[in-house]
């Protein structure tokens, strides 16, 4: 029995791997090397000084708002249960309840932090929202939080309750099946409006062709209200697919060219499917994940009891956490392959240099920050080795083999 | 456990209306306008005195607290002749026991000196109810941007009382009487108004009292209606944290309230051919849709903080502690069904004029429940007649019943029929 298990087991680590490898594959070549920047080359000492200043408490509030997640959850994985007592919705509806109480009590434990993370952002300048606003808006979208934690928790208890142990078998494909519907439906979520600088409809639909993704829509999200961090994305998936430009990027702080490179980089997401493999991603973590909630969660009489729920809350945020490392490290290998991609479409280092160079004083990102900070909270590559790889661009388009 | 208030209202009306003094009422009332803008003014002067005597003394003045006393009374009754909730004409002294809807007011007492300071900021949470209930206080509030005026803000004075006075209207200019139900409801807003009033006023230091009942107590109460709302009366425990969460909590709810409402609807449809054919509605559609019926007041109990726990997501009897009682399928005449909803319309104002006032009902008492963890005992008994009306107006109009919704704040009185008919079923 414990052979079978073990060969299951293996079996199904060695479709994990092969699946990673595949989700892993990229198209910067192998053979890239990157050089070492020297970061006083492209930034002056007020402008490395200020991202410094600005990071150095903005991960003191990362890590201070971490924890008050994760102590609100262990005293809820302790005490949490004794609201079932507030319920008269049965089992499922108690489950319920119970997933709720507990993200609003990491919401109020988070509170005073996101409240001094917003003073910080607003004494920068990267932040235009209002106290109250941000208090009110934030309490009140725990409403639209608390819709997908009731259908998630619906999904689970659900199929607990029927299938005992086994639920995780049928749970994870229908939480891809979930991810794969927002992420088509995610273009329709988000309030757009139609880019109207005609040169830059005509740069995108260039970029289209040169990069074969077929007509992608891009469009304009106004949020220069909210804040002034300059910042773009690839959404949907099929029919949905849109390039989404902050129209931060375009209040004349970055030229033409500049806002071809980013076009270019969303593009490049598209073309080289990573949404898809976003889903493949998750998927792959899915399995996994459910299973150890489920193993977890036994403890407690199982994932169909609503008493579990406090702790399978707690044991889900602690999973997702040592997860991040690994998600940062495929979000960076994915966004390395899009800034590939640019440089291959654009042939304009000069204009990618350029763009990164404006990203430290915009966003008050660290061009270089340290080991620590990379791995916990860099879902990008830095703003160096960004630069770095535009100058291997010019150096790899130069060999013999390429001309 | 709960004493009765100081300011009690008194109700002698026989519903009897005189047609052509209703049709002209708010022309007739011109006269009555004009004396208590004046009379207001000298108010003004009067409550600023009394404040500062009640202040140093500890107890109002006699002669002014009379005068104030004739100032509530005479408001009260102007109010009930405006919402035709009197008959007669008012006389312009507010005379004690002159008129059939009258206030019986307190001698001068001794009142905290802290609760005199506060009075008008104290005040306000009644104001802002009696304000969406009727012969109270009313908010508007006047911008002017730019060159141009521009006029923004909300007038919800008498927003019951208003509503069961406009469909009364019409109701007395057919029948000759104003209908029980309506009358009721508006009697009790003018009533709140009064207690309002007297307590700003300084009349009384007791807080203005929302419960139905208790303002209503003496008034012949309604035969009982087949759609009912059940509960522990004195079941007031709210629990802070859910109070707090209350709406984040309760938009899954919502959500599904709207995800559901849409079948229910349809349902609806298919049950109104069915029941204008055959007479009866269908069982399983008529089960389907009560269902749905009492899901939307557990919700509405809970997002209105009428109660506390979460509620359940299939609306299943029995399963809250604000539960809805509803008929099973029975016969129902052809004609209010072909109707139905054009017939509902009257209910459907009177609803959504109650719909306000549990709003305003639902923002005070999350501040209640949060510091004190309990629902306010006469908040949560007007939220409880709200929601039991919007129910009765829900039932009807989607088919569940042809008993038309009472409007009485008052629970129904079982009949000896009634009764008999109860036993029967039990039997």
């Amino acid at each position: 029995m414990t052979t079978a298990r073990g060969a299951i087991a293996a079996a199904l680590a060695a479709v994990w791997a092969a699946a990673a490898w595949f989700l892993w594959r990229t198209t910067v070549p192998a053979s890239l090397h990157l050089p070492n920047v020297d970061e006083h080359r492209f930034f002056t000492a007020a402008q490395l000084h200020a991202a410094a200043s600005f990071s150095t408490v903005s991960v003191l509030l990362f890590w201070g708002s971490t924890l008050a997640q994760i102590s609100a959850l262990v005293a809820f994985a302790r005490w949490g249960a004794r609201w079932a007592r507030e319920s008269a919705a049965g089992p499922l509806g108690t489950g319920m309840l119970l997933g709720m109480l507990g993200f609003a009590l990491v919401w109020a434990a988070q509170l005073p932090l996101s409240v001094v993370d917003l003073w910080w952002q607003r004494r920068h300048g990267l932040s235009h929202v209002g106290y109250a606003s941000f208090v009110f808006g934030d309490w009140f979208a725990l409403g639209g939080q608390f819709v997908f934690l009731c259908v998630a928790l619906a999904i689970v208890m659900g199929l607990a309750r029927r299938l005992r142990r086994n639920w995780w078998v049928l749970a994870a494909p229908a939480f891809v099946g979930l991810a794969l519907l927002f992420a088509f439906v995610d273009p329709y979520l988000i309030g757009t409006h139609r880019l109207a600088d005609q040169k830059l409809q005509l740069i995108a639909a260039q970029l289209e062709r040169k990069e074969g993704v077929g007509h992608v829509p891009v469009v304009v999200d106004r949020i220069h209200d909210v804040t002034s961090l300059p910042n773009a994305e690839a959404v949907g998936i099929g029919p949905t697919r849109r390039v989404v430009l902050f129209d931060t990027l375009l209040d004349g702080r970055f030229t033409t060219g500049e806002l071809k490179v980013v076009m270019a980089h969303e593009l490049g997401h598209l073309a080289r499917n990573h949404i898809w493999k976003d889903v493949g991603w998750y998927a792959l973590f899915a399995f996994p994940g459910t299973f150890l909630l489920g193993l977890v969660a036994r403890r407690r009489g199982g994932m169909g009891e609503p008493e579990a729920i406090p702790l399978a809350l707690l044991v889900l945020v602690v999973l997702q956490l040592l997860a991040v490392p690994l998600q940062n490290a495929i979000s960076r290998h994915m966004e390395s392959e899009a800034d590939w991609r640019a440089l291959v479409t654009t042939r304009d280092p000069r204009d990618a240099i350029g763009l990164f160079r404006r990203f430290v004083p915009a966003t008050l990102d660290e061009p270089n920050p340290s080991t620590w900070d990379y791995i916990w909270e860099e879902n990008h590559p830095t703003i160096l080795q960004r630069i770095a790889m535009a100058e291997a661009w010019r150096e790899y388009v130069r060999r013999p083999v390429h001309a | 456990m709960h004493p009765e208030h100081p300011v009690r209202l008194v109700v002698e009306d026989d519903l009897r209306r005189n047609r052509a003094s209703v049709f002209f009422r708010l022309i007739l009332a011109i006269p009555h306008f004009i004396w208590i803008a004046l009379w207001s003014i000298a108010m003004v002067l009067v409550a600023i005195a009394n404040w500062l005597v009640t202040l140093v003394t500890g107890t109002p003045n006699v002669t002014m607290h009379g005068w104030t006393c004739a100032y509530v009374r005479y408001s009260l009754h102007l109010n009930a002749y405006l919402y035709l909730v009197g008959n007669p004409y008012p006389g312009f002294m507010g005379e004690e026991g002159e008129y059939p809807i009258d206030v019986r007011l307190p001698a001068p007492a001794p009142q905290p000196r802290w609760k005199t300071f506060f009075r008008i900021f104290l005040a306000l949470p009644a104001l802002i109810l009696a304000s969406a209930l009727g012969g109270g206080g009313g908010f508007n509030y006047t911008s002017r941007s730019g060159g141009g005026s521009r006029y923004a803000g909300l007038s919800a004075r008498g927003a019951l009382s208003g509503s069961c006075a406009f469909l009364g209207w019409f109701a007395i200019l057919v029948k000759g009487r104003m209908p029980k139900g309506l009358r009721d409801a508006a009697a009790y807003g003018v009533g709140y108004g009064a207690q309002t009033l007297a307590y700003l006023l300084f009349v009384t230091d007791r807080y203005p009292d929302a419960d139905p009942t208790a303002m209503l107590d003496g008034v012949g109460r309604p035969p009982v209606h087949v759609v009912r709302v059940v509960g522990d009366a004195d079941d007031l425990r709210l629990s802070r944290v859910l109070v707090f969460f209350r709406l984040p909590l309760a938009i899954p709810h919502i959500v599904w309230l709207i995800l559901w409402g849409i079948a229910s609807a349809c349902a609806v449809i298919a049950n109104w051919f069915v029941t204008l054919f055959r007479g009866t509605p269908a069982r399983p559609l008529h089960a389907f849709v009560s269902r749905y019926v009492r899901y939307q007041l557990h919700v509405y109990a809970f997002l209105y903080l009428a109660a506390n726990p979460f509620p359940g997501f299939a609306g299943a009897p029995a399963s809250y502690p604000l539960d809805l009682e509803l008929p099973g399928p029975a016969r129902q005449n052809r004609w209010k069904t072909g109707f139905r909803i054009i017939l509902a319309i009257p209910a459907f104002i009177v609803s959504s004029a109650l719909g306000y006032g549990l709003g305003v009902t639902a923002f005070l008492t999350w501040f209640v429940g949060l510091a004190r963890g309990a629902a306010p005992w006469g908040l949560r008994n007007f939220a409880a007649y709200a929601l039991r009306y919007q129910a009765q107006v829900n039932a009807y109009a989607s088919l569940l019943t042809d008993a038309y919704p009472h409007a009485s704040p008052l629970e129904g009185a079982p009949t000896p029929e009634h009764e008999f008919a109860e036993a029967a079923k039990a039997a």
